[in-house]
């Protein structure tokens, strides 16, 4: 009789809309490239569809060699939608990236004094894999729609904020902080998650193989 | 709320083609020009041609105004001749074709303007342009004819008295044609140089069968053919004055007199010899315009008036199967200049919606001076438009094909940022790094196949950063060492860049990797040349 309720408490938990505090989400990812992280992260890999926050205590510490194993083989994919960089703090150099195995015509930049609502457009649109935003600032509300319009456009958001905003609440699906790390003449760096359903709470090092150097 | 709108389609210039050359299989030799033999008893009618003459096309180009004279329009020549004249001129004795001084003579009370060729060829493009809802083989017989092929189109219209009912109903339905008075004469024959004829004579012509063709022709004045006048002048002097008389003339004989060209004629008109037309293809613009009953200001309350003008655009679109890829929009005001707002798409556009919300965010973005009293609305260039069936999966499913997406987000991003704010990335091969990558329009073709996305070819050790800044950041230095909040650790390099002595921009510079105090991996130079000062120019993100 117990087992039979065990049983079906099981079936019950065991639907995709039902999410328990340490429970691993079952979402929709693909694999970041980096096995350690594939490890911590929920699903094993980034999200499919949603927003991902990623924190620096400043720029150029790794936060593009994060994602670049994902961007490659994203904008390999057929058929393949576009990755739309938003508002980017320099020029993303379009040599090193196709050398990584980027694909440079699925890339798509976007300059403006409305990084906001080029992003949520860019989202929405459900013409991109990938969105990426430089954000100097952005209120947990805009966060929120950003959140919706990826799920909406089934897209991948990114949004590069910094450290500061590491205590404030957010609407994003998962939150990582990115710290440098340099061990042993290797670079690489630190991960936190500060927030995923059911990610490791452990810091995951990671070392940028393909990086110069 | 209610707008007086007002819109035409705008003819724009019509260009001749050349209309598809009809093959038919070659007549026997004909015994002589007028003999109704076997030849055209044979005959197939392959062809309908309708014919539409504007009697006094002239005298209703004429710019508006009523003249208490009897008017008379005159030709451009040196010596001018009347080519048309009103009721009461007529009655006064003038004749067209006479000198002006001749009818001076005759009637010197008359009004007499010079003709308005203009007019007269934008009347007809009107006509035109009515007749090429039915057909696409339509030819303007200048001045004042126009010509339409119509048998692949009988069917399509049910019957052939229906079609000719619908292009009159067609006629009429048409105000700016209905309002300048012109009053078409249709007939209908199996060549188009019969029904041209018949048309200008006047008389009543139904006929698809090329049998009856010469009886119907023995009555037309043979003046119809508006042949050259000396050669009109000899006809009459050998008594010959209808198209009977003429079909009658030995051929051989005709032939001598009055040279190949004018017996071509002859052929053209019984249907022994194919005569392809040129028919007319119509760059069309759309324009509308709509005059507000008060002053707007209100960008939603603009769209909102905007919007009967949009539909129509798509139906005029829709109807055509074309698209645009412009779009303007001017706003005029009580006093100050016009705004003017121009959209540009990335791939034809025909939906109204689409197109109201992408003015819209280009309204956001523009500052009217004053508030809006009239909106008027262009249309660009048509364009095909190809039509692609909606997707059955959502955007980013396994199974969707990307369609149209893309180019909407551009479009959508372009209206409110500008045209430069969105931009692709591509490579160049290049040893300096500024000049090693350049700004691309986005690729829109989507990619089909794995080796179109991209070659890896570079992915040997490769030190180069991810980001490159806009220019080289000029860095501290303490004993010839760069600093940066910091002394900077010096990891490789130096690798030597030296190239562009031939344009100009001549670089010499030692690059290295570097370290700074905080963990960002840098990429900077220093001149080769010169104060041999530190540059930042790269960070490998």
């Amino acid at each position: 009789m117990l087992e039979t309720h065990e049983k079906q408490l099981e079936e019950l938990l065991a639907h995709p809309s039902v999410w328990r505090g340490r429970s691993r989400a079952a979402v929709e990812t693909f694999p970041t490239g980096f096995a350690a992280l594939d490890a911590g992260l929920p699903g094993g890999g980034w999200p499919r569809h949603g927003l991902v926050e990623i924190l620096t205590p400043q720029p150029g510490v790794g936060e593009l060699y994060l994602l670049l194993p994902a961007l490659a083989a994203l904008s390999r994919l057929l058929p393949a939608r576009w990755c739309t960089w938003v508002s980017p703090p320099h020029e993303p150099f379009a040599p090193a990236l196709a050398a990584h195995g980027v694909a440079l015509d699925r890339m798509l930049i976007v300059r403006t004094h409305l990084p906001l609502w080029a992003h949520e457009q860019a989202l929405r649109s459900g013409a991109c894999e990938v969105a990426l935003a430089w954000l100097p600032r952005a209120s947990p509300r805009a966060v929120r729609r950003l959140q919706l319009a990826a799920e909406q456009g089934r897209a991948l958001g990114v949004l590069y904020r910094s450290q500061k905003f590491a205590s404030e609440a957010s609407p994003a699906m998962l939150r990582v902080l990115l710290e440098p790390m340099v061990a042993a003449g290797r670079q690489g760096a630190r991960l936190t998650l500060l927030k995923s359903r059911g990610g490791s709470r452990e810091p995951i090092d990671l070392t940028w193989a393909a990086a110069a150097a | 709320m209610r707008h007086a709108r007002k819109s035409l389609f705008e003819p724009g210039d019509v260009s001749a083609a050349p209309s598809v050359l009809r093959v038919r299989p070659a007549p026997p030799p004909p015994t002589g020009p007028g003999s109704s033999g076997q030849a055209a008893l044979e005959l197939d009618p392959r062809e309908l041609w309708i014919a539409a003459h504007v009697p006094h096309l002239s005298l209703l180009s004429l710019p508006a105004g009523s003249s208490p004279a009897p008017l008379v329009v005159l030709d451009e020549a040196r010596n001018p001749r009347i080519v048309d004249a009103d009721a009461r001129a007529q009655a006064a004795g003038v004749r067209i074709g006479m000198t002006l001084g001749a009818a001076l003579a005759a009637a010197p009370h008359i009004d007499a303007r010079p003709r308005d060729a203009a007019r007269e060829l934008a009347l007809m493009q009107r006509l035109a342009g009515i007749a090429a809802a039915f057909t696409p083989q339509v030819s303007i017989e200048a001045p004042d004819g126009l010509l339409l092929e119509i048998k692949p189109s009988i069917r399509l219209f049910g019957g052939l008295k229906e079609l000719c009912r619908q292009l009159r109903a067609a006629c009429l339905a048409d105000t700016a044609f209905a309002r300048s008075g012109a009053q078409p004469h249709f007939t209908l024959a199996p060549t188009a140089l019969a029904a041209l004829a018949a048309a200008r004579a006047g008389a009543r012509c139904f006929i698809t069968d090329p049998r009856q063709l010469p009886a119907r022709l023995k009555l037309l004045p043979a003046g119809v053919l508006r042949w050259p006048e000396d050669a009109n002048a000899r006809l009459l002097a050998m008594g010959v004055r209808t198209l009977g008389d003429l079909l009658r003339l030995p051929r051989a004989g005709f032939a001598k007199r009055f040279g190949p060209a004018l017996l071509a004629d002859l052929d053209r008109l019984q249907g022994r010899s194919a005569d392809p037309r040129r028919r007319i293809t119509r760059r069309e613009r759309y324009a509308g315009r709509v005059d507000l009953d008060h002053e707007i200001e209100d960008h939603d309350r603009i769209l909102e008036a905007l919007r009967p003008l949009l539909d129509e655009l798509e139906q005029f679109l829709r109807r055509r199967q074309r698209g645009i890829t412009a779009l303007q929009c001017r706003f005029h005001h009580y006093r100050a200049a016009p705004t003017t707002c121009a959209l540009r798409l990335a791939a034809p556009e025909a939906d109204a919606a689409r197109l109201q919300s992408l003015l819209r965010e280009r309204l956001a973005s523009l500052r009217l001076p004053e508030p809006v009293r009239r909106c008027e609305l262009r249309g660009g260039v048509l364009t095909q438009r190809p039509l692609a069936s909606k997707p059955l999966w959502p955007a980013g499913e396994r199974g969707h094909a990307p369609a149209n997406e893309m180019p909407a987000l551009i479009e959508h991003l372009r209206a409110r940022l500008g045209a430069d704010a969105v931009y692709g990335i591509g490579r160049v091969p290049e040893h300096r790094p500024e000049n090693a990558w350049r700004l691309t329009e986005p690729a829109l073709a989507p990619v089909v196949s794995k080796d179109a996305a991209g070659d890896s070819s570079v992915s040997a050790p490769f030190h180069r950063p991810l980001w490159l800044l806009h220019a080289p950041q000029e860095l501290d230095s303490q004993r010839g060492r760069p600093r940066r909040g910091g002394a900077l650790e010096l990891l490789a390099g130096p690798e030597l860049i030296e190239s562009g002595w031939w344009d100009g921009a001549d670089a010499r510079r030692d690059y290295y990797v570097a370290d700074d105090a905080r963990g960002s991996r840098l990429w900077i130079y220093r001149e080769c040349a010169g104060a041999r000062k530190w540059f930042l120019h790269g960070i490998f993100g």
